[in-house]
């Protein structure tokens, strides 16, 4: 049957669309002049300009600092409530669970920045890197249980119980089977934790504090307060950081690692 | 079946009567989930050593049963006892007993050899003896040059042949099997019930083997339990459950057979008696129930029990001849399935070409004939059914005619 | 009850550190909505409707109606782009349909905010898309591409855009094909046969997408920021200028009260709908 060459057509044009930006700012990072719209020739001065500020610096500090912490714990609260979802599945208990653990993938950031915000005011807590944290982890929770949940739904829940049937106590079974197997879950699951709250940007403009810059916040105000072009420089790094980031998770996520399966 | 060779006398006595104790149990047991009640009040022994079958159709609770047994159900109601033992309350891992599921659930990042000696391991045992242990094993099953192999590198045979070797290393009191060759082709589902039964032959352990497949059940058991909507239909031999089935169901899901219902007439004597059907002429049949007359009853006969021809055999005594005309022929190459209407009945016949005869005029559609049984055949049901009929492949005898004629 | 015992161990962190951090958070706007603000920053003492009432002013209804509308826009653009393109990786071999959904998703995992700005730098004035649409003579010499509801709707559409496709990629993926040659035996035309039986059978897929853009515009901040400048003001940003600008808190709350309502009133919506359909939760697409 003959398909129609339209959808093809868009789908490039949509491709255009979406990586044109991008190029650009690429291009631009290497472009020495201060208006790109001149080209003066290939050059790293905005990225050595980078290194330079101790600004920077810090940023990327803050930000590194309340990654690794949001990943670790946001893996652990996300692997146990995949598993409680999975497990209990159409218990009542769950289908709230569930709600719960979807509200923040739903919710506009910019509501989750106010009424976290306006959670810590009302407690009078300093705002700075941990009330970060405390959001990072509310949301990154959230993204790791999908991607954990996902693995789960493809996982064939008799190994476990073979364990259990050869002598394994329920916590042994864990240990040695179940997280075993969902590794590259998990593994995916804290590349996406991580990538998350390395870029997050409005969630932590609401609760940050003088102080706990972090990265985006440090673009958002180059950005805001003149535009040197230092920015497409970091820009592209963070860029490829966040790639290689989520390739690997994509891998890892995609991958049919070692399920047992029926010929 | 073949059976084990005693040593002595005395050894013998002593192992028929463990042969004959209810090794494993199930008292009362009920089981819902929701509203739907996959087991209802099931009560069974097992005897030590049996090859022991559930089977039904799907959503029978046969499956439910094992895991009960397992451990990986509690049930609502009743209790499980093994070797006099109450274990209704232990988790799976104290149980002495192991389970082949039907996706075999071979730990993927473990080798053969890892699998095996899983459950040594957990219970800590000195690494020399599960090497002997998980070496023997291998020995067993045959699979000593793979041992180092992970699961998705084996083909379906061999994965199940590890997952037996996983539980049976352990010498569990009980081997409970999940439909285990659900998963693979004919042929090598044939090899693989000739395994089982070798394999049981040679360990000696009590086998609970579930399966929707009569064949299997029929090849590889001691007795069976047919199950239906959660009950428990008939418990036997399976020369007992085919031969004479208790109900309907039983009649109608293993092989095939014709439901005739009637009146009892009389007793003949102590062993037969006589029945009026409607339509048709006076049947004989062998009675082992306590009957009076005008009792309606229902009576089972399979197929390759009726014999057919075109000419007329002689009376007998014990005999039941009917005249009948031929509805439908199916060529089968061994044997011949005919149709043949008699009186307001359609009887399925069955009939073997033990021997090639030329001149014989074949049976065509709508020709005139005679089937015949022995009374000895027929067998009279405990209880019927009427949906039970539908387990019946009749033939439809138009386009857009529901299943059945009915 | 031992099964119970664990269930509920198991979904204890979660479920407590959620309440504490999106449940009591949610409530605690609603309830500042209704205290009146303090002349010298922050949230005053006492009840009122005051903010409430506040609320009514043109001038937010006037925001409150762009961004609904606009909101809408990039909806509507971006499923008529999304729904062919998610056709077309769906049909796609194998092989090339990981590559394409990983064309599709890679720059949504490029900082956000680098994004907008790189889109703020290529409709710059002295920008390259308002040189070559000079060129081209399109726009005079004077018009700015920048700082307007259309440049905001642009944005939000390249942003939304892979959030749109990936939903209709999967409900398409396990869409039988088949189904379409049965429409085209029986004398079906190709756009007649996508229309009648393709859209119908990607439905949940349709309304996943549709979520997922129309709530996260409806809160849109850092675009409008960005790109809109006065005449593109959003709820998001007029939230995010009385907290930051005007230390209003309680004005900010009422407004992102709203906005809450806004949200839930599609999400309640679907659910309803889902309800008389008797179908199964909407599963979001696994979140890239």
């Amino acid at each position: 049957m003959r398909r129609s060459r339209f959808p093809i057509a868009v789908t490039g044009l949509v491709l255009a669309f979406l990586y044109l930006p991008i190029i650009i700012l690429v291009v631009n990072s290497f472009n020495p002049a201060r208006y790109s719209s001149r080209w003066e020739g290939f050059s790293l001065t905005w990225y050595a300009k980078l290194f330079e500020s101790p600004e920077i610096w810090q940023a990327v500090k803050n930000t590194l600092v309340i990654a690794v912490s949001v990943t670790a714990v946001s893996v652990v609260l996300g692997t146990t409530a995949a598993y409680a979802l999975h497990r209990w599945g159409s218990s009542r208990l769950q289908r709230l669970h569930y709600t719960l653990i979807y509200q923040p993938l739903v919710v506009p950031e910019i509501l989750m920045g106010i009424s976290l915000l306006m959670a810590f005011v009302a407690v009078g807590a300093p705002l700075g890197l941990f009330t970060i944290f405390l959001a990072h982890v509310t949301f990154c929770t959230s993204y790791v249980a999908m991607t954990v949940l996902g693995r789960l739904q493809d996982f064939d829940f008799s190994v476990v119980e073979a364990a259990r049937d050869l002598g394994a106590s329920p916590w042994q079974s864990l240990r040695k089977v179940l997280i075993p197997m969902l590794r590259p879950g998990i593994v995916a699951g804290a590349l996406l934790a991580f990538t998350l709250s390395v870029d997050d940007f409005v969630i932590t403009f609401f609760v940050a504090g003088p102080g706990s810059t972090t990265l985006p916040l440090r673009i958002y105000s180059m950005i805001k307060f003149g535009a040197p072009p230092m920015i497409n420089a970091l820009s592209t790094l963070l860029l490829a950081v966040t790639l290689t980031a989520v390739l690997l998770s994509q891998r890892l996520a995609n991958r049919r690692a070692n399920s047992v399966t029926h010929n | 079946m073949r059976s084990r060779r005693w040593s002595s006398p005395a050894e013998k006595r002593y192992n028929e009567a463990a042969l004959n104790s209810e090794f494993l149990e199930f008292r009362g047991v009920s089981k819902s989930f929701g509203p739907i009640r996959a087991v209802a009040d099931v009560s069974l022994g097992i005897k030590r050593g049996e090859f022991f079958s559930l089977l039904g159709p799907s959503g029978c609770g046969k499956t439910t049963m094992l895991r009960v047994a397992a451990g990986f159900e509690e049930p609502d109601v009743g209790r499980v006892l093994l070797d006099g033992r109450d274990i209704t309350d232990l988790p799976p891992n104290r149980r002495k007993v192991n389970t082949i599921f039907q996706s075999y659930a071979l730990f993927p990042h473990m080798t053969v050899r890892d699998n095996i000696g899983f459950g040594l391991a957990i219970a800590k045992r000195p690494k020399a003896e599960i090497r002997s242990e998980v070496d023997r094993m291998l020995e067993l099953i045959r699979m000593a040059g793979e041992a180092g192999k992970k699961p998705d590198q084996l083909s379906g045979g061999q994965k199940q042949r590890v997952a037996v070797a996983r539980a049976l290393v352990n010498r569990p009191d009980v081997l409970l099997l999940d439909e285990p060759l659900a998963a693979l082709d004919l042929k090598l589902r044939q090899k693989m019930l000739i395994e089982l039964d070798l394999i049981h032959d040679q360990v000696g352990i009590t086998f609970l083997y579930v399966t929707h497949d009569q064949a299997e059940a029929m090849s590889l058991s001691d007795r069976i339990a047919v199950m239906n909507g959660g009950r428990i239909e008939q418990v036997g031999a399976p020369a007992e459950i085919y031969e004479s089935p208790r109900t309907s169901f039983v009649a109608a899901f293993i092989g095939d057979t014709n439901f005739l219902e009637g009146r009892v007439r009389d007793c003949l004597d102590r062993d037969y008696c006589r029945i009026a059907i409607a339509g048709l002429p006076e049947i004989v049949c062998f009675n082992d129930k306590v009957l009076e007359a005008g009792k309606p009853i229902f009576l089972s006969i399979r197929p390759e029990k009726i014999h057919i021809s075109h000419d007329r055999p002689e009376e007998s005594a014990r005999r039941n001849l009917l005249p009948a005309v031929v509805e439908d022929v199916i060529y089968l190459g061994s044997n011949t399935k005919y149709w043949v209407r008699a009186g307001g009945y359609r009887i399925q016949v069955l009939r073997q070409h033990d021997r090639y005869f030329l001149d014989e005029k074949p049976l065509r559609w709508k020709d005139a004939c005679w089937v015949w049984w022995h009374a000895d055949d027929g067998f009279m049901l405990d209880h019927f059914r009427k949906d039970d009929e539908a387990l019946l492949a009749v033939p439809p005898q138009s386009v857009g005619e529901p299943l059945n004629g009915k | 009850m031992r099964r119970r015992r664990t269930e509920w161990l198991a979904s204890l962190p979660t479920l407590a550190w959620l309440s504490l951090f999106v449940v009591v958070p949610t409530l605690l706007v609603f309830v500042i909505a209704f205290r009146p603000s303090n002349p010298y920053g922050g949230i005053g003492a006492g009840w009122t409707l005051d903010t409430i009432r506040a609320l009514a002013t043109p001038s937010y209804l006037v925001i409150a109606w762009r961004t609904l509308w606009m909101s809408l826009l990039t909806t509507a653009i971006c499923l008529l782009l999304a729904l062919p393109a998610g056709y077309t990786i769906a049909r796609a071999p194998v092989r090339w349909r990981n590559r394409l959904l990983l064309l599709v998703i890679v720059p949504f995992w490029t900082s956000f905010l680098v994004r907008v700005f790189a889109w703020r730098s290529l409709l710059h004035p002295e920008g390259p898309v308002k040189k070559a649409l000079d060129a081209l003579g399109l726009v005079g010499p004077d018009a700015t591409l920048l700082y307007n509801p259309a440049a905001v709707v642009l944005v939000m559409v390249y942003t939304f855009l892979p959030f749109t496709i990936l939903p209709i990629y999967a409900a398409a993926e396990k869409f039988d094909f088949r189904l379409v040659e049965a429409a085209r035996d029986l004398g079906a035309r190709p756009f007649q046969s996508f229309r009648k039986v393709f859209l119908p059978g990607i439905r949940r897929g349709v309304i996943t997408a549709v979520l997922v853009v129309f709530i996260p515009a409806l809160g849109s901040y850092i675009i409008p920021d960005l790109v809109g400048g006065p005449a593109g003001e959003m709820l998001g940003n007029k939230i995010a200028q009385r907290v930051f600008t005007d230390r209003d808190l309680p004005h900010a709350s009422a407004l992102s009260a709203v906005l809450v309502l806004a949200v839930l009133a599609p999400l309640i919506a679907v659910l309803v709908l889902q309800r008389k359909g008797k179908r199964s939760d909407i599963v979001m697409g696994e979140a890239p």
